[in-house]
């Protein structure tokens, strides 16, 4: 599939530095995007976690062990995986911001690109959400409700770049050149330590633009060659070797 | 074999005539329920009597979303109590303003959820495109509501969007639309 | 002419032509695609205008500001306000929470009165005759679990007009800081001047991810001028970030900050406290780096280049704190409080700062002679029959559950013939109840928080109702004040509102400022007389341990606190190696394990305290050696499906200590047997 370039990239990085795991991005996320809440959620296989927190261990016994937190949203590949296996269309990267699209009514649930993801960054409706008794009255405008049977993942939480977009279009402003916090996924907004970065990785102007240059920054699987949009930031050699499959005698990116 | 012959072409013309006005005509009767407005709301009231303008109701809120049809709050500031004769003013107030209802306005364009239509960016474009012209109309249209799909009739499909923004250079991106 | 087969089969093909000429087929294939897709089940946006308003969050006592995102009428998303000093717009997990917490099956739908254990419900006309009746005839108590907001006052100064002192807060570090602040001789509540320290050391505190002002820690933590050192026996979130862990056995911090200030006064450290030669004398004599390194599991070396960065740093901070909020002793505080005084940084920017209270309830008692009220001791008290109470309220607290030694709390319970619980969910306190009336949760009510525990600087937010309580719920600061008045006392307020409104104008702020999410900040300080240490406190730290292995409780603010279980959204962000169906996972190191026989998913039991928690074994080097470390949080027995019946809860394997010289219960030096189950 033809690799698109878009004027605005958007993009995250993430200071792994930084994040205490305390996980306030995963529930902003399930609030924002109207994920509904689970009985049991330690099987991961089953919950819908766009944004799903990791623990990292430097593999070392104690007191030498060292551990870290790796948040996870949809890395909005460059070249994804996943939309190039959709066999419906329903998963796309074509519109200016280069964020993966997922439309939810076109899915057919075949779950291809959840096998192609090398992320998991895809998720399975395997049952209809279940709201209890009154809370879909909180359920959020900006992301539809999804039934069973169908994927879905994180957007970058994309109807936020859509209201910014109405919003300077309303100010009389140009919707693609947008100020730097006028559009902020809502993980990045709430993170307490300010460890999720979020810009235009294309505006040289962008934290994210000056961030995702330094030498401690890296991507995950980089070597894959998916050019994910989302990087990382970690002073950690061996945070950074954890990202990618190096062979023993190589040396770690950034070293 | 002749007689046998003009015989079929018959049988033939009255099916397809049979079908065709079974199809074009009973067809959309029996597939739309017919419905009126909760509220007989007279545009022309509020447009050639009190001399409203459209953008007094329908108008852009700060952060750029479309305010639609306004609330029963927003209606309340004139119509906090009962002003004229109308029968469906009465009907509103006492049901509605009084009980601080939302009225179930009937929007004949509505879009599904997972459609993000943003009126701002179609400023340019006037309202009758898409919408009836209700500017000036006494009593609301009926509306037709599809009793399988349970969408409005007058409801833009997906294929008439994309038509438009492409003769137009507009981008047909999924999320240029959808949420 | 009739109609043969074939006129007949040929009018039918006529037919499917036309059809096929016709919408028929291709918009039914169209609809049927569209109605496939609409579930009745699957519900529908409601649409609205868009708005933003300020809200303070009272889910624990960390006070963060709110924005809360609201579409028409409706609350839907919880996110920080950004120009609120102890959020930044960050919020925690637990915070983010909070607009789905309103509908919470768990949720008390209005006044409940227990009939013989069955819940019916009544009006609150009923509740508060019978309240009132109760009140006037008998001696009262009160549990409470709000320890910055004004409510407490309301609650605290209605028991002194009806003649009683017995009014207790939940345990927690705010409590035990203040009461060893005024034992010795200090005024003001203690805080921690994080933005302005170049060098933050906190012993046991988990201030990254749970502890006090977490949030605001957090944001102090992200513009850091120096370096943050956790001492804790736990990798935690803190841990993780932080420039260094230092592990430290459950609740021995104190004896660490001993350590350091072994170091300090070889140094020549000193300060001009009453009592400070015997105090010297009997820290250089007792506590040496070599008992100290026995006690606390930390290398010499260590505790001397940490005295040594200390006094090297020029505005250093030492925080301590239990490991997981609650349990800590005089003894830790006073440990703690000696380090900052050695350091000189009492009182000074990015040190140990000093902040003045604020009462506008004239009868409520201060707050420093409130913490004198120990509530381990009170419920011990009312079990042996030395103090008799007829009525208990509780107010935003679960003390059955989230207390140690749970037998005790529920026979004192069952000794006191009526209890009320303000309650907004149904909780295993309010099950108990004979009353439970329903508190509305803190976005359908007028609430405040006044300087929380751990705050650097004098802060007061105020927030107003976001939403109409979504159920039958009543203030109850309010419901008190209508209670007072029906037994003719004058708590001098007419409402609550009132209330906020004087405690506004106390502080110096606009109540129509701090409405609109504005908060008061203050800088100012509170002077100290001569302070004065006695050496029977410090003795405390020499008590040698028992036998077993150290219990760390582990508490993170996304399963939830001492009042508020788990929530629904939350139930996902919980690890798998924390929880595996109804399975707990305790967490031990290789070493630890391979000492104790386990291995990874055994199944265990820990005995402690004469009872038993059950769980399973998650090999994990994040937790020091002969430590078992427990996530605080699960067992409930209340509650709804998305708690109830997950885990063990790991109270009940807590067990207390009666400190010397306070008389506080002390339980975060827990150790515990491990069994194979």
């Amino acid at each position: 599939m033809e690799h698109k370039e878009f004027k605005v990239k958007w993009g995250m990085v993430i200071d792994i530095d930084k994040c205490t795991g305390c996980g306030a991005c995963m529930v902003a996320c399930q609030a924002e995007n109207n994920i509904a809440p689970m009985q049991d959620g330690s099987d991961k296989t089953m919950t819908l976690t766009w944004m799903l927190v990791y623990e990292l261990s430097n593999g070392k016994p104690f007191p030498d062990h060292e551990i870290a937190y790796l948040p996870r949203p949809c890395m909005q590949c460059g070249k994804p995986s996943c939309s190039t296996v959709c066999p419906v269309v329903a998963t796309t990267k074509d519109e200016e911001g280069g964020i993966v699209s997922q439309i939810y009514p076109r899915c057919i649930g075949c779950r291809y690109c959840m096998a192609a993801c090398p992320y998991h960054a895809r998720y399975f409706n395997w049952y209809d959400p279940k709201w209890p008794k009154g809370l879909d009255k909180t359920l959020n405008i900006s992301a539809s409700p999804r039934p069973r049977g169908v994927v879905e993942k994180c957007t970058f939480c994309h109807h936020r770049f859509m209201e910014a977009k109405e919003k300077a279009r309303y100010e009389g402003k140009d919707p693609l050149k947008l100020p730097e916090d006028a559009y902020i996924p809502a993980c990045a907004e709430i993170c307490p330590t300010g460890a999720i970065v979020f810009g235009d990785l294309n505006n040289p102007e962008h934290k994210v633009a000056k961030l995702a240059k330094s030498k401690y920054a890296f991507r995950l699987l980089e070597r894959l060659g998916t050019d994910p949009q989302v990087y990382y930031y970690s002073k950690r050699e061996w945070v950074r070797r954890l990202a990618d499959n190096y062979l023993s005698t190589e040396k770690t990116k950034g070293e | 074999m002749a007689k046998g012959k003009s015989c079929l072409v018959l049988p033939f013309l009255f099916g397809l005539v049979g079908a065709l006005i079974v199809g074009w005509w009973l067809f959309p009767e029996l597939l739309y329920s017919k419905k009126t407005q909760p509220i007989r709301f007279s545009h022309k009231v509020h447009v050639e009597d009190q001399g409203m303008s459209c953008d007094e109701c329908h108008s852009y809120r700060e952060d750029g979303s479309f305010a639609g049809i306004p609330t029963t709050e927003q209606c309340a500031e004139c119509h906090s109590e009962v002003q004229g004769d109308d029968p469906a003013e009465k009907k509103f107030v006492e049901e509605y303003v009084e009980k601080g209802k939302e009225v179930p306005w009937l929007i004949y364009q509505k879009q599904p959820d997972n459609v993000f239509f943003s009126h701002i960016a179609h400023k340019g474009i006037k309202c009758t495109t898409c919408h009836p012209d209700v500017g000036h109309m006494d009593t609301p249209p009926v509306y037709y509501e599809d009793r399988i799909s349970g969408y409005s009739k007058q409801t833009m499909k997906m294929w008439q969007c994309e038509r438009c923004h492409a003769r137009r250079g507009a981008s047909n991106a999924c999320y240029v639309c959808h949420k | 002419m009739g109609l043969d087969r074939r006129g007949f089969i040929t009018f039918l093909v006529g037919g499917a032509v036309g059809t096929l000429c016709t919408p028929i087929p291709w918009k039914t294939l169209d609809d049927v695609s569209i109605w496939s897709q609409n579930w009745p089940w699957i519900p529908k946006l409601q649409y609205g205008k868009r708005s933003q308003v300020a809200s303070v969050c009272k889910l624990c006592p960390a006070g963060c500001g709110l924005s809360i995102h609201k579409v028409g009428k409706r609350p839907v998303v919880a996110q920080g306000n950004s120009t609120h000093p102890l959020s930044e717009g960050g919020v925690c997990p637990l915070g983010s929470c909070s607009v789905r917490l309103l509908y919470r099956p768990a949720r008390v739908k209005g006044p409940l009165k227990n009939n013989n254990g069955k819940f019916e419900p009544i009006s609150w006309d009923e509740a508060r005759r019978i309240l009132s009746e109760k009140l006037s005839s008998g001696k009262a108590a009160c549990i409470s679990g709000d320890e910055n907001g004004s409510a407490s006052e309301v609650l605290a100064g209605f028991l002194s007009l009806l003649g009683s002192e017995d009014f207790y807060f939940m345990p927690s570090d705010a409590q035990v800081s203040a009461y060893t602040w005024s034992q010795m001789g200090g005024k003001g509540q203690i805080g921690f001047d994080l933005e302005n320290s170049d060098y933050v050391l906190s012993l046991g505190a988990d201030i990254l991810s749970s502890w006090g002002t977490v949030v605001r820690n957090q944001k102090a933590f992200a513009t850091r001028k120096g370096k943050y050192i956790y001492a804790g026996p736990v990798q935690t979130g803190t841990a993780a970030a932080v420039d260094e862990w230092v592990p430290v056995y459950p609740g021995q911090e104190g004896v660490l900050a001993l350590g350091i200030a072994y170091y300090l006064l070889k140094m020549g450290k000193g300060a001009t406290i009453d009592g400070f030669s015997e105090v010297k004398n009997f820290v250089l004599s007792k506590y040496t780096p070599a008992v100290v390194e026995a006690k606390t599991g930390v290398k010499i070396n260590k505790i001397k280049q940490l005295a040594q960065e200390l006094v090297a740093a020029g505005s250093p901070c030492v925080i301590i704190g239990s490991d997981f909020g609650q349990g800590s002793g005089s003894f830790d505080w006073t440990s703690g409080i000696l380090l900052n005084l050695l350091l000189g940084n009492v009182n000074k920017r990015g040190g140990m700062v000093l902040l003045p209270e604020v009462k506008v309830v004239e009868s409520a008692p201060s707050r420093a002679s409130l913490s004198k009220n120990v509530l381990g001791e009170f419920l011990k008290n009312v079990v042996s029959g030395n103090k008799k109470i007829d009525v208990l309220m509780v107010y935003d607290a679960n003390p059955i559950y989230a207390l140690p030694q749970a037998l005790q709390v529920q026979e004192a319970f069952s000794k006191i013939p009526f209890k009320v619980g303000f309650s907004t969910f149904l909780d295993e306190t309010a099950v108990m109840c004979d009353l439970i009336l329903p508190a509305p949760h803190f976005l359908e009510r007028y609430d405040d928080a006044y300087t929380p525990f751990g705050s650097g600087k004098v802060i007061y937010s105020v927030a107003a109702p976001v939403i109409k309580p979504v159920v039958n719920a009543k203030s109850t600061p309010d419901f008190i004040l209508e209670v007072a008045k029906s037994l003719k006392k004058d708590l001098g307020y007419k409402s609550f509102e009132d209330v906020l409104k004087a405690k506004a104008s106390a502080v110096g702020a606009d109540f129509e400022d701090l409405l609109s999410g504005r908060t008061k900040v203050s800088n100012k300080w509170v002077g100290q007389n001569q302070l004065r240490l006695s050496v029977e406190i410090l003795a405390n730290g020499l008590v040698p341990d028992t036998e077993g292995t150290f219990l760390a409780p582990v508490a993170r603010n996304y399963l939830g606190n001492t009042t508020q279980a788990l929530t629904p959204t939350e139930v996902v962000v919980v690890r798998d190696s924390e929880l595996k169906g109804r399975d707990l996972y305790v967490q031990v190191n290789r070493t630890t394990a391979k000492k104790l026989g386990l291995k990874q998913g055994d199944k265990v039991k820990l005995q402690g305290a004469g009872r038993e928690f059950v769980g399973r074994v998650n090999i994990t080097e994040t937790v020091m050696d002969d430590t078992i470390a427990v996530p605080l949080g699960f067992g409930h027995e209340a509650w709804d499906e998305y708690v109830r019946g997950k885990g063990d809860n790991v109270f009940k394997v807590l067990s207390v200590v009666t400190e010397k010289g306070s008389g506080f219960q002390v339980w975060n030096k827990s150790q515990v047997k491990v069994v194979r189950a």
